[in-house]
């Protein structure tokens, strides 16, 4: 077949993971140097790197889990995404009301109900703004 | 976002593509180690056809330092 040798160095599924540890970290990285590019032809080619990782990344995933090398996380609870719901519409409609102070009633600001806001964390210290 | 002209590099920007060309490097030879002792031929052909996609990365970032290198400047600027 096509080992070299009788005893493989590590498992295929432990090997496979490593390179998929590695894609998720390389999406990031191409991510980030696009936000930091100052040339357009770099960012172009940042972004172009970004979006053909992220889909190698997601089928190594897919065929990972065709030969079940990976563990499907657990599903979360129902009632765990009724109070997220909740949450998340109290935020929206004290956003809006934020917007509708600054900018008046007047302006066309609608905020589609399956269109998510901005998470809070994208917001984080980034210490990387051009 | 400047204009659409090619321009010099960035230090940053340098930094970024050598880091990258690290990672495709990487990502390159563990995908043949893995190809090279599988004995899955499922797993051989993931990695044959994953080990295609990164060699044309690097040969894309590869490229783009070339592109710029009639911009660079000489001395520090």
């Amino acid at each position: 077949m096509y080992a070299q040798n009788g005893s493989a160095f590590m498992a295929d599924e432990d090997l496979l993971y490593t390179v998929l540890a590695d894609l998720k970290r390389t999406v990031r990285e191409y991510t980030t140097a696009a936000t930091e590019s100052n040339c357009q032809a770099v960012r172009r080619v940042f972004n172009d790197l970004t979006m053909d990782t992220l889909r190698l990344q997601g089928e190594l995933y897919t065929q990972m889990s065709q030969m079940n090398m990976y563990t499907p996380p657990g599903k979360a609870l129902r009632q765990d995404l009724d109070k997220q719901i909740q949450t998340a519409q109290q935020t929206q409609q004290k956003c809006q009301q934020f917007v509708q102070q600054k900018i008046g009633g007047a302006g066309n600001y609608t905020q589609a109900a399956n269109v998510p806001l901005h998470q809070a964390n994208v917001h984080s210290q980034n210490p990387y703004y051009m | 976002m400047q204009s659409t002209q090619m321009q010099a590099l960035s230090g940053k920007e340098l930094e970024y593509i050598a880091d990258s060309i690290s990672n495709e490097d990487l990502l390159i030879k563990q995908l043949a180690a893995t190809a090279g002792t599988t004995q899955n031929s499922t797993v051989h052909q993931i990695c044959v056809q994953q080990i295609q996609s990164h060699s044309h990365h690097m040969s894309t970032l590869i490229q783009l330092l070339q592109q710029h290198q009639q911009y660079a400047p000489t001395q520090p600027q």
